[in-house]
């Protein structure tokens, strides 16, 4: 065995209770940040995947400036041949075709302006987890019928229920007049207010005949196997794409760049947490091991007498510190892992947990979710933490004469 | 041939604004072999001196050369080398690293010196054997009396076999049988080994073992002379 | 006991500088704990009162009055009389600031390229002005000038998905009391601009006589709302007007009307209160730590207190006085470190790469963090409350020790 190795562990055991409580500082930290970090990532796929899954799909094919304005004659021509088309790409899990318009939609009691979207019923639910949360009734069936399902909300605000008729005044795509009659067929119940409040769909066919549309649409949705594929199937769709034509495709972080962002900031004042219990149990070994250095002067002192580099000395430091860490490192993981698994497999929530989970299509109960990256990234940062914290007291070392430091009280 | 030659040693330390002079040119000539005592009160300079000598302090001026090399002029990681190959230190107190067995001790400067392990091992138990400790080798120092610790000192010293041992007031700790045990290892050492002996000390049982007796105050050596050493264990 | 306090003082103070290496490290390590507490519960005051602001905005009024079917079925079938009688009398007396009554319905906005679906304001600019309910910020045009301004007044970002501006010609369609679909011809006489982009996109400014005569109902109005200054209270006010109403119409304050907005003012507090418990447990580590190292090296001076007759309780009392001492300088060192970086950005911290992200949470491109007397005390008594209770244990410890067997030690 190294002597050197067993020099730097017997040290670190020289004040029991001292180590003990430098390596609980940097368990409890450890255990902290891997639960939150856990947390964190799973709460962002959760976020991420429910905002996709409801509606917006992983890529969407629109017109050149449609994601801005949203004007009715930024269309994507052919759209359901398209579609038809895009599903054979490899990378994409499905496709659909959509269209929207804003229109005057009355019952005989209310009026109320929606926007209606246009989907091909077969294909939607592929698409979309929207047309499962069917309430009441059914789910639109085919292409050409006059039929829409309603959110709930909007059903209560009309006033209306399956069976009931609705009637729509807008401008279609050429300007002119567009007027129709639909049967509602069904309720969606999402839990989401803001869906439940808007949520009016129709077959696209039908939509096309009333507002003009020919045979355009206004965005082509698609969906991927694995987040992961986004980029690859963004650019072999952008290669499939009938050239010349001012179509764009679109990935998520686009179409929801609020997403992105909220992840962001969400991450921004978790750092400032992380970076702040990071920085104290840095000072905690900084402290503990300034303190060991120092009570151990004069036994330096004759190291260095005895023809010690002060290099070894401090390299001695950096290998107490090393262990002290790797301590650190391996209970915090260890208990860190346990407490998580734990409640990701029970859950858990906090006061106003529904409310802000709620605004990001999550679940009430949150399930923090044990990845190597959440394991491991907390820990390994305190450990890095800790190893510069310990230069100062090992570079210390350096500076150390033999003489004085044997004369030193 | 000479194995410590110092000419016109001097050394001050600054206390405040008061100067202290430690060395007040030392001049001193030490042969392979000797067993010198170096004697004097409190404050005269003893432990200036051997510092000097086992080049862990330099002068502020003067020339030392020990075993025919010069080291008031070395670099330091130099001065580091020299201690670690050619020169034992024996301290008055904390010698021992208080962690590491006695064995584990020795072993620790040989490893510093690149000793592969498995020789580290069978010289260190031979050389405790020598000074007297076989059988305790696992021992840690706070196992050990005062006596006990400054033999293991002076095992890890002569480990290296190097051809001088300076020991600074060795016994200051030890009631005055472990003085002259102490006393009589380095007697047999120096007779058997011939390694040139140079020990500080203010206690007179102790100047009684040396073959030269020199004595200083206030940074001068005042007196430089041969003696009679006394008898083994008497 | 009272005479020995001083003396323990001066000790206590003395030994925190025996080591000041230590002593300055656990400072440091303090002041920046307490720091960050500061500084995180600032800004999340900040953030929960943006919030709160523009949640406000969007539903002006901390009180609404309304017909008792209205939220449910915001209709003008459900519109209620202006106030009158002992509401009127209620709503003109103090705490009351300001009040308006406005016409507030669903309606369809069409341009010649495009029609989106919109809240219709009809309001009185004199009436809404003191409520602070009208846009703040206008890019073109002007605002309504009265009750019966003819114009529309929209949002920037709306005018440009209808490919429409200022001076330009749009439609308003909406359903009148007997379900006919009632529209009007308006010129777009004003382009606003919001802090939420939503906002923008979904309410529409008229005249209110104007859409009461368009959607012919009379002088009735679908809300009114009353606002005493300050959101945070409330409660104290609105029963009274509650009261004044009667049984026909609903009377809800913003806690009720959005709910999110109120939870998110109840559980501020916690959160701050719970981030500021972790990290100072983070400290607690090296706090104790500390005093478990001065005991340690001041084992035989505890041992010849005792002997020379010290009682443990004093000597109890002379740790915990070094750990307060300790804590309380890096009270002031993180209050002075908060007080110095967050005043400065109380103008603001521009966020507006994130903004997309921070609308989702109702907040604006601007950060605003507060710095509040009240997170200052928060963090000190969570710091002397943990603090001086993990002291506690090494106090003790060195209190107990025997006199005998500690003076012996080396
Ligand atoms: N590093 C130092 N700084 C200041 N004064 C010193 C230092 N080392 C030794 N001295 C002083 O030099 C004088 C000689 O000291 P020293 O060689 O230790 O004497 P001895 O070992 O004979 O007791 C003493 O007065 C001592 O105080
Ligand atoms: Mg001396």
């Amino acid at each position: 065995m190294n002597v050197t190795w067993l020099l730097a562990w017997r040290n670190l055991w020289r004040h029991r209770r001292r180590t003990w409580l430098t390596v609980g500082a940097m368990v409890f930290c450890n255990v902290l940040l891997v639960f939150l970090i856990s947390l964190q990532l799973g709460s962002y796929q959760m976020m991420i995947d429910g905002t996709l899954s409801a509606f917006t799909g992983h890529i969407q094919i629109q017109h050149r400036g449609y994601l801005q304005d949203q004007r009715m004659r930024q269309s994507v021509p052919d759209a359901a041949l398209l579609a038809q088309r895009l599903r054979e790409v490899p990378v994409v899990d499905s496709a659909a075709a959509r269209a929207e318009a804003f229109a005057l939609a009355s019952s005989e009691e209310r009026s109320f302006g929606v926007l209606l979207t246009a989907v091909q019923p077969h294909y939607e639910p592929r698409v979309s987890t929207l047309p499962d949360m069917i309430s009441q009734g059914r789910y639109l069936r085919a292409s050409d019928a006059h039929e829409i399902v309603l959110g709930s909300l909007l059903a209560r605000n009309l006033k209306v229920g399956p069976g009931d008729e609705v009637t729509f005044l807008g401008s279609a795509r050429d300007g002119s007049f567009a007027a129709a009659v639909a049967t509602v067929v069904g309720i969606v119940h999402s839990g989401m207010d803001d869906v439940d409040r808007n949520l009016a769909q129709v077959p696209l066919g039908w939509f096309q005949r009333v507002f003009a549309m020919g045979d355009r649409g206004h965005a082509i949705v698609l969906r991927v196997h694995h987040l992961d594929q986004v980029d690859a199937a963004v650019a072999a769709l952008r290669a499939a794409l009938p050239a010349g034509e001012s179509l764009v495709v679109l990935d998520w972080e686009t179409l929801q760049p609020g997403l992105r962002q909220a992840i962001t900031s969400d991450m921004a004042s978790a750092w400032f947490m992380y970076a702040v219990l990071i920085v104290l149990v840095a000072f905690s070994v900084l402290n503990t091991q300034l303190m060991s250095v120092l009570e151990r002067t004069r036994e330096f002192g004759v190291m260095l007498a005895l023809g010690m580099r002060p290099s070894r000395l401090a390299r001695l430091v950096a290998m107490e510190t090393g262990l002290l860490g790797l301590l650190g490192l391996v209970l915090g993981i260890a208990l860190g892992a346990l407490l998580t698994a734990y409640l990701g497999h029970v859950g858990f929530t906090y006061p106003g947990m529904d409310d802000m989970a709620a605004r990001f299509h999550l679940p009430a109960r949150m399930y923090p979710r044990v990845s190597l990256l959440s394991l491991c990234w907390g820990p390994a940062t305190v450990f890095v933490g800790a190893m510069l914290a310990a230069l100062y007291p090992a570079l210390r070392l350096l500076r150390l004469r033999p003489v004085a430091a044997m004369r030193a009280a | 041939m000479s194995s410590i030659s110092c000419h016109n040693l001097c050394k001050t330390f600054r206390q405040g604004d008061e100067v202290i002079t430690a060395l007040d040119r030392v001049c001193l000539d030490i042969d392979e072999g000797e067993f010198v005592c170096l004697s004097g009160p409190s404050g005269s300079g003893k432990t200036t001196l051997l510092n000097a000598v086992g080049a862990l302090d330099s002068p502020d001026s003067g020339a030392i050369t020990v075993g025919g090399r010069r080291v008031d002029n070395l670099s330091r990681s130099a001065q580091a080398d020299m201690r670690l190959h050619h020169i034992g230190f024996v301290f008055q107190a904390f010698n021992l690293i208080p962690v590491l067995s006695a064995r584990e001790n020795v072993e620790f400067v040989m490893q510093v010196q690149g000793v592969p392990a498995a020789r580290r091992r069978q010289v260190a138990d031979q050389v405790l054997a020598e000074v007297g400790m076989a059988g305790l080798e696992r021992r840690r120092p706070a196992q050990l009396s005062g006596g006990q610790q400054q033999r293991v000192a002076v095992a890890r010293a002569i480990a290296s076999k190097p051809a001088l041992v300076l020991a600074d007031e060795p016994t200051a700790n030890l009631d005055s049988s472990s003085a002259a045990q102490l006393m009589d290892l380095f007697v047999t050492l120096n007779a058997e080994r011939g390694i040139t002996f140079v020990i500080s000390t203010h206690d007179a049982r102790v100047m009684a073992y040396a073959g030269r007796l020199i004595k200083m105050r206030d940074g001068m050596i005042v007196a430089d002379e041969p003696q009679q050493p006394r008898a083994m264990g008497a | 006991m009272r005479r020995v306090v001083p003396v323990l003082a001066i000790l206590a103070w003395r030994n925190l500088w025996r080591n000041y290496r230590r002593t300055l490290i656990m400072l440091l390590a303090i002041g920046l704990g307490v720091w960050a507490m500061i500084f995180m519960a600032a800004v999340m005051r900040g953030m929960t009162d943006e919030m709160v602001r523009n949640g406000l905005h969007t539903l002006p009024g901390e009180v609404q009055i309304h017909q008792r079917d209205y939220r449910r079925d915001p209709s003008v079938v459900n519109s209620m009389a202006p106030p009158s009688g002992a509401l009127l009398q209620a709503l003109q007396q103090p705490p009351v600031v300001a009040w308006a009554a406005r016409v507030r319905v669903p309606a369809v906005l069409a341009s010649e390229r495009g029609s989106r679906g919109v809240t219709l304001l009809g309001v009185d600019p004199q009436a809404e002005a003191p409520l602070g309910s009208l846009p703040q910020e206008l890019v073109a045009g002007r605002f309504l000038s009265g009750a019966d301004d003819r114009g529309l007044v929209l949002g920037a970002s709306l005018a440009r998905r209808l490919e429409t501006g200022l001076g330009k010609r749009v439609v308003i369609m909406s359903q009148d009391p007997h379900n006919n679909v009632a529209d009007r011809g308006a010129r777009v006489v004003g382009i606003y601009r919001a802090r939420l982009s939503g906002t923008e996109e979904r309410f529409l400014y008229a005249g209110r006589s104007v859409v009461q005569d368009m959607l012919g109902m009379g002088g009735a109005v679908s809300e009114v709302a009353a606002s005493a200054g300050d959101y945070r209270h409330v409660a104290a006010w609105y029963p009274r007007i509650a009261a004044a109403a009667g049984a026909d119409l609903e009377v809800v304050s913003w806690t009720e009307l959005d709910p999110f907005l109120d939870t998110m003012l109840g559980v501020q507090d916690g959160f701050s209160l719970v981030f500021m418990v972790v990290i100072f447990l983070a400290l607690s580590f090296g706090l104790i730590n500390t005093l478990v190292m001065a005991v340690f090296e001041r084992i035989r001076e505890i041992g010849l207190m005792q002997a020379l007759g010290m009682r443990p309780r004093l000597i109890l009392a002379q740790i915990l006085l070094e750990s307060l001492f300790l804590l309380v300088l890096g009270l002031a060192a993180g209050n002075l470190l908060a007080l110095l970086s967050i005043v400065p950005l109380e103008s603001g911290i521009d966020i507006s790469g994130v903004a997309l992200g921070m609308e989702m949470m109702g907040m604006g491109n601007t950060l605003y963090p507060v710095l509040a007397l009240r997170d200052m005390l928060m963090s000190t008594g969570v710091v002397v409350t943990l603090g001086l209770l993990a002291s506690l244990l090494p106090a003790w410890r060195a209190a107990r020790l025997d006199p005998v067997r500690a003076l012996n030690t080396t």
